[in-house]
């Protein structure tokens, strides 16, 4: 199947002057997988291979063509206008952000959740940006997103002691007051570039200090040392 | 692992209001997180509903009966429970992951299960036990560390102690004779001043008393020298006592740590892969050479010390107070403020220290990184900002170290200033005594002497809490390693059997995590000389079946039987013996070709070395070498290629005959050509062995007479290549994406030749 496409990108080749060579080959290059494609569809015959490991084609999702909703659990459910152009409907989609740092509202990945059953869920889209959608489903979206990256603000440290290799920090965040364990704060207190400082403990918590420099001294004095 | 919390009062009393009075309560766990807030909820589940508790009110319930599956999700910073009810996936509760996550994944299977008995009009049956360990401490809450049940706050520190007086077995006379010595030798430093006083007193200061006759015959002459030679023999004694001490310490160091390093080295080394894989190398590293010698320092340096400095402060404060209670005042009134600043002084100090430390980390860290991956730096002409970056870290950790070396330099000679404003002050008002009369010059300087010994001890006191802190961290971390028991132990009566090469698997599930299955319901049986090959995507499962076989960990459930016996009876060094191993990652140790080879058998002659060598297709290089078989590899020695190493493993897995070889990923990352050479060499020696092969290049297998087809954990397809194929199952799909990659090969020839056809 592959050696009858040979000759035709051949003979386009051979006509080509020296300074198109490179748009040629790239040309060819699209032709010929696409030839090819068609040939190896047509060969298999009975079963196509290439079925088997097709995957779903990921759309570029707007107001157009998707439509986000509660679903009757309180998680998400969506419809929307596939690749293929048919309508598709999902009874609860997982979204999730692909620069949860330092995009947080861009490049939403809209998926089907994984399940034991069927392992991974693919992609069904992508939103570019969370605000070219109407207020309601941007707060719907929102919500779910605020369920899934719980990441509480440290206000305050309101006691900070150093043991056994561990700190045991006592702390007001957002959500209220809370106990922290780090084991190593050196790779569990991260600092971004813009001075933002993620810290992570022993227990999977994630949380966040927008701006060390306006915490108060001992807040500031504890987590110092790490910055 | 505890499934079943108390339930507080006012939620139990929640509870009881709901649920009906013939419920019976299965599971009771809490979860932590609601609308962006933690919280102490309790998901509560009976034998038909699940209910979540918080605050005295039910939040919501569910009836098991319309649930069908269950799972739980890792999110960012917390973790959910789901439910599918009536069809429709709902969100149970959120909860921390690291202290709840295994409670929910069992409670995720328990919960199907009731609600598919409970639709089926079944009894619910006893509530599942789980007895996975627990990572947090029960009665504080605070995580364990990490990899024991020991909590740090809630450990008993005598029983620490306890078990360090056992370790000092055989060494405690040459551990507490120094403390002894320095004692006695601190009691004689005290006698000084006393003398010395004396002198001044009776002597110097006395104007009645001039020598009247010749020197020898004068008794004031003779009591002066008598003075005169104790004060050299007591410094004398005091000196030779100092040396006793320090070498007696030093032996007994020494040998305290050389007892500590060798028995944590045999623990280590006994230990099963299973404990040793949940710490990192340099953390064992740590341990050995850090910890021990913390350790050690505190045993034979800080703890003397204690009891010295201890001494020197009660007995100092004594002779004060007998001297002269009013002027002793004097000395105590400014130790508050300068015990207080000293410490304020230490405190800033180190807190810099540590940040100059670790800003010197970031800039090894990002040599160590860059000077690594050099090559990839030269290939993306990125020299230039890399430069840069450097340029920020070092400036900015050279900023902090000035800085630092400024306060220090100009701080510590004014705290000096400072802790002798106890002295300026007894110099005072002893010299006004002295004009008065009331006291006398000797008085005054044996004073004086006391009370510069006073504020040595006292400033060493206060760093005492962290030294002992840092001491118990760095001992519990060792008696951590010496109290594990291996995970893998043989039976009281293990056998000794030699392998013919039967392999069973009867119904085996392991996982990592009990709660984690890798591997469920393995079940099947390779005869003797059978080469099988392990197929699978990564992750499927396949480097654990192997490791199981190796019986590197225990099976959960079901068991693995070699010739019907099962291997848990084996002992395992017979079992290990007789399996050989080859990994992708091939490990050689420095030292020459022909010590590696026969690592695995340190008797063998040399034709056997040859033999195996041969066996495995590396006799050719290995004689091509300038030093054959006697080459030096590793660190400091020739650098082998990959497939050169693979071939040296190879024949080191050899050397000893296994019956059973197993061969994981061994050729994964050599080119075709050495590939071939090896796939020769393990046909060759697969034919009187039991070979096991896993293999992501499926052309690697195709002298394989069956082959394994592991999915998630389970085995999908077991047989003879074309069974498989005939099949058309999970391995033809296997075989389909990888000629499909092939063929994408070929595309790429096809275009190359196009090209150069151009040019």
């Amino acid at each position: 199947m592959k050696k009858e496409n040979t000759p035709k990108a051949e003979k386009k080749k051979n006509g080509s002057s020296a300074a198109e060579k490179k748009n040629e080959s790239a040309e060819a290059k699209k032709t010929e997988a696409a030839e090819a494609k068609a040939a190896d569809a047509e060969e298999d015959g009975e079963v196509n291979a290439d079925d088997l490991f097709k995957h779903r084609v990921s759309i570029n999702m707007t107001p157009e063509n998707s439509w986000f909703s509660a679903s009757e659990g309180g998680l998400i459910s969506l419809k929307i206008i596939n690749a293929e152009g048919e309508e598709e409907s999902f009874e609860r989609v997982v979204i999730r952000r692909s620069f949860p740092v330092t995009s947080p509202d861009e490049f939403l990945s809209v998926r089907e959740p994984d399940t034991r059953a069927k392992g991974r869920g693919s992609e069904i889209g992508m939103i570019r940006n969370i605000n070219i959608f109407d207020k309601k489903t941007v707060d719907l979206i929102n919500a779910e997103l605020e369920i899934r990256y719980f990441t509480p603000i440290i206000h305050r440290i309101t006691s900070a002691k150093e043991k056994f290799g561990y700190n045991y920090w006592e702390a007001e965040t957002s959500a209220g007051k809370v106990s922290i364990v780090l084991n190593n704060p050196f790779s569990n207190i991260r600092v971004l570039e813009d001075g933002r400082i993620y810290i992570f403990d022993m227990d999977g918590n994630c949380f966040l200090i927008p701006d060390p420099t306006k915490l108060d001294r001992l807040t500031y004095r504890t987590i110092e040392i790490y910055l | 692992m505890k499934l079943m919390y108390d339930l507080p009062e006012k939620d139990r009393a929640a509870y009881d209001a709901a649920a009906s009075p013939d419920e019976i309560l299965m599971y009771c766990v809490p979860f932590n997180v609601l609308d962006e807030k933690f919280v102490k909820g309790w998901t509560a589940v009976t034998d038909r509903k699940i209910y979540c508790i918080l605050d005295g009110a039910v939040l919501s319930s569910y009836e098991l009966e319309r649930c069908t599956v269950f799972s739980t999700e890792v999110l960012y910073g917390n973790c959910a429970f789901y439910g599918v009810v009536d069809g429709v996936t709902t969100l149970i509760c959120q909860f921390l992951s690291g202290r709840n996550l295994p409670r929910y994944s069992v409670l995720v299977q328990a919960c199907e299960d009731l609600a598919k008995k409970r639709r089926e009009g079944l009894e619910p049956g006893a509530p599942v036990e789980n007895k996975e360990n627990e990572h947090f401490c029960p009665k504080c809450g605070r995580p364990f560390i990490p990899g024991t049940t020991i909590c740090p706050f809630c450990r008993n520190s005598a029983e620490v102690y306890k078990k360090l007086w056992g370790l000092t077995r055989g060494l405690r006379f040459m551990l507490f004779f120094p403390l002894i010595v320095s004692v006695v030798s601190l009691a004689i430093q005290f006698i000084l001043p006393a003398i010395q006083r004396t002198a001044v007193n009776d002597y110097l200061t006395n104007e009645s008393i001039r020598p009247v006759g010749s020197f020898l015959e004068d008794e004031h002459t003779r009591a002066f020298l008598l003075i005169f030679l104790a004060i050299i023999s007591i410094d004398l004694v005091q000196r030779v006592l100092g040396v006793i001490q320090s070498r007696l310490s030093a032996i007994a160091g020494n040998k305290f740590t050389l007892m500590m390093r060798t028995l944590l080295y045999e623990k280590i080394s006994t230990l099963s892969i299973s404990s040793i894989s949940h710490k990192s190398t340099g953390d064992l590293m740590g341990r050995i050479t850090g910890d021990v010698n913390a350790v050690q320092a505190f045993m034979t340096g800080q703890l003397p010390s204690l009891f010295t400095q201890g001494a020197s402060f009660i007995l100092a404060l004594i002779f004060l107070l007998i001297i002269n209670p009013i002027m002793s005042m004097f000395v105590f009134i400014p130790i508050p403020f300068v015990v207080w600043l000293v410490r304020r002084f230490w405190s800033t100090m180190q807190n810099r220290n540590r940040k100059d430390w670790v800003l010197g980390y970031h800039v090894r860290l990002f040599l160590q990184d860059i000077l690594n991956g050099i090559r990839v730096v030269k290939s993306f002409g990125n020299e230039e900002r890399e430069i840069a970056t450097f340029h920020r870290r070092t400036d900015r950790h050279a900023a902090q170290t000035e800085s630092n070396a400024l306060l220090f330099d100009t701080f510590f000679p004014l705290l000096g200033f400072v802790t002798r404003i106890g002295s300026y002050l007894i110099l005072f008002y002893g010299n006004y005594l002295l004009f008065k009369g009331t006291m006398n010059y000797g008085d005054l300087h044996q004073f004086n002497s006391y009370a510069n010994i006073i504020y040595g001890p006292l400033l060493w006191i206060t760093g005492i809490p962290r030294q002992i802190s840092a001491f118990l961290t760095s001992l519990g971390k060792v008696l951590e390693i010496l109290e594990e028991q291996p995970e893998v132990a043989d039976i009281n009566l293990p056998i000794d059997i030699d392998i013919e090469g039967d392999v069973t698997f009867d119904h085996v599930t392991f996982g990592y995590d009990s709660y984690n299955p890798v591997l469920e319901d393995i079940n099947l049986t390779v005869k003797k000389g059978e080469m099988i090959g392990v197929v699978g995507h990564s992750g499927s499962g396949k480097t654990t079946l192997i490791n199981l076989l190796m019986r590197l960990y225990d099976v959960t459930d079901g068991a693995i039987m070699i010739d019907d016996v099962n291997i848990k009876d084996i002992s395992q060094n017979a079992l290990r013996s007789q399996i050989g191993v080859v990994l992708q990652e091939t490990h050689l140790f420095s030292g020459s070709i022909r010590d590696n080879i026969k690592y695995a058998k340190p008797h063998a002659s040399d034709e056997e070395v040859i033999e195996a060598a041969k066996l495995a297709n590396a006799h050719d290089f290995i004689v091509n070498l300038p030093d054959g078989y006697n080459t030096m590899i590793g660190e400091k020695g020739y650098s082998l290629s990959g497939g050169e190493r693979q071939r040296v493993a190879i024949a080191r897995a050899l050397i000893h005959n296994p019956k059973i070889l197993i061969l994981d990923e061994a050729t994964a990352a050599l080119d075709t050509e050495t590939e071939k050479l090896i796939q020769d060499a393990i046909n060759k020696l697969a034919k009187d062995r039991t070979a096991f092969c896993i293999a992501h290049r499926l052309s690697t297998l195709r002298n394989a007479n069956r082959l394994i087809v592991l999915d998630k954990g389970h085995l999908v397809e077991f047989g003879t290549h074309q069974e498989l194929l005939d099949k058309k199952g999970f391995y033809w799909r296997l075989v389909m994406a990888q000629r499909q990659d092939s063929g994408m090969l070929d595309k790429a020839d096809k275009l190359l030749k196009a090209k150069q056809a151009t040019a």
